[in-house]
């Protein structure tokens, strides 16, 4: 069947519409720097999009849960056995992405016999030398690298409005509370930005606002502070910073 | 690094991720003739007591080979997680490897299941590493005696556990030392519990701090093959505090003043 190159590179296309179409309501992840490390958020109805990976490594993912799990405890996998055989000053995202996942997640979406994993993961982590490095991948291998932070989500074009407005944000010189409140206007703006786009896929059971998001949906945030006194520098938002979150949202 | 596609089924268990990527603990090995080879570990002296606010952990940091002094800055309190610590007395080769392995299991685990170990959990993991290295233990080639010290943050409550060398695990309530300098401080230890000026356990910890060091000042004018601290050359015991906040280590000019002040009479 698929022995003519045409019909392959058909398979494959329409793979793409698949997934993306699979991916559509993913909500959105954000990672931004701010002055003590970086910052990594989402709201989403069920907890499950943002992880610990390893000492100076967070995970965020959008798409199908049963995907994101698999391919975080590869992450686990290979970054522990790293971490372990070598140092853990040798596992890097970048080392996990570029010779571990990302081929093998191109090789997968290319064979198309096998199903895709419907996924968009970004890979957040602080060096030793406390600078941000942002990576977002696809769920066709493809990955970006970014200096400034990133966003994922399940629409492109949410995720690429994001993409730019983070750019024209000094996230790096807010504080904590600072870069939580942006982030989440811009969450939230970008959620507006989906609807006007997509007036015939308005979902009324979705929040329409961030005080309806607080209280129907989860907050799941992170950051990987350079203020940690542990070699794990990942920790979740307090319960404190959150409200504080809250009440500047009213 | 190498990407699985097989479900995970190790519900993290990070030791069995590492026999599957090919590790093996030491091999056994067969045909020794040497009867009776294993001895007690020697040439240290490490100890732990329960204080005020959580578990004192403190090591010399000498390691011998034989009657040769071969390192004077060797760390025998290690940190295996935020919570939890272990001091090690034997074949250093042994007890770091295990030291790294543990560290790595409770991380993986962390990580994995979202949430962190049981205490009882990590009792049993060290249990679990002793006994398998039971075979090299009793051909003398890699005898472990640690002690293993946790803090439940849920419980607000402190664990110091001793090991023998077949992995059975006992709860200390009070003290424990081990290595070759420690049967000269257990009396002094288990005599300050009994009738010195207060409990360990109801002691602060500037007074914790001050009696470890000077329990290994004392062990060090006994046991040759434990070290003394060395002002001239910055060299120190190790001191490290678990408590609520997690492990601390004391730096060398707090250990430094510390010393100082515990060398004078009262």
């Amino acid at each position: 069947m698929f022995e003519e190159p045409y019909r392959w590179m058909e398979a494959v296309s329409t793979r793409h519409n698949y997934v993306q179409e699979k991916l559509k309501m993913g909500q959105p992840v954000l990672a931004v720097p701010y002055n003590e490390g970086l910052l990594i958020f989402g709201f989403a109805p069920q907890p499950g999009k943002i992880y610990e990976i390893y000492d100076r490594i967070a995970l965020g993912g959008v798409g199908h849960p049963a995907d994101v799990e698999k391919l975080r405890m590869n992450l686990l996998d290979m970054a522990h056995l790293e971490g372990f055989n070598r140092s853990a000053q040798d596992v890097t995202s970048t080392r996990l992405l570029q010779f571990g996942i990302a081929p093998a997640l191109k090789q997968n979406f290319e064979e198309i016999q096998r199903a895709p994993y419907i996924i968009r993961l970004l890979l957040v982590e602080l060096t030793e030398q406390g600078k941000p490095n942002f990576f977002r991948m696809n769920y066709d291998g493809h990955w970006e690298t970014f200096k400034n932070g990133t966003a994922i989500a399940g629409d492109e074009k949410v995720m690429d409005w994001l993409q730019r407005e983070i750019q024209k944000q000094p996230f790096d010189s807010y504080s904590l509370d600072q870069a939580l409140q942006k982030a989440a206007k811009l969450w939230d703006e970008s959620r507006k930005i989906k609807s006007n786009d997509s007036e015939d896929e308005k979902n009324n059971e979705l929040p329409e606002t961030l005080k309806e998001a607080f209280d129907q949906w989860y907050l799941e945030g992170a950051v990987l502070t350079e203020k940690s006194m542990s070699k794990a520098i990942y920790r979740s938002l307090s319960e404190d910073e959150i409200n504080r979150l809250k009440s500047s949202t009213g | 690094m190498k990407f699985q596609s097989e479900p995970n089924t190790s519900a993290g268990e990070f030791f069995e991720l590492l026999e599957k990527s090919g590790y093996r603990w030491h091999a056994k090995i067969e045909g020794t003739e040497k009867e009776n080879s294993f001895t007690v570990p020697q040439g240290t002296t490490v100890l732990a007591f329960h204080f005020q606010d959580g578990v004192i952990v403190a090591g010399d940091r000498r390691a011998t080979a034989g009657n040769s002094i071969m390192y004077e800055m060797c760390d025998k309190v290690i940190p295996i997680d935020n919570y939890t610590l272990m001091a090690i007395a034997g074949v250093p080769a042994t007890a770091f490897e295990m030291a790294r392995v543990l560290s790595h299991n409770f991380e993986y685990y962390r990580r994995s299941q979202l949430q962190s170990m049981s205490v009882e959990g990590k009792i049993r993991a060290l249990s679990k590493l002793l006994k398998e290295n039971v075979g090299m233990a009793v051909q003398g080639l890699g005898v472990v005696s640690p002690i293993f010290a946790t803090y439940d943050p849920t419980k607000k409550k402190s664990n110091i556990h001793f090991y023998d060398m077949l992995g059975a695990d006992f709860q200390i309530r009070t003290h424990t030392a081990t290595g070759s300098g420690s049967q000269i401080i257990r009396g002094i230890l288990e005599h300050e519990d009994l009738w010195g000026e207060k409990p360990l356990a109801e002691r602060t910890s500037e007074q914790a701090k001050t009696l470890a060091i000077r329990l290994l000042q004392t062990a060090a004018l006994f046991d040759s093959a434990t070290g003394q601290a060395r002002p001239e050359d910055d060299i120190y015991p190790t001191l490290a505090t678990l408590t609520e906040e997690g492990y601390r280590f004391l730096g060398d000019d707090e250990t430094a003043e510390i010393y100082k002040s515990s060398m004078k009479r009262g």
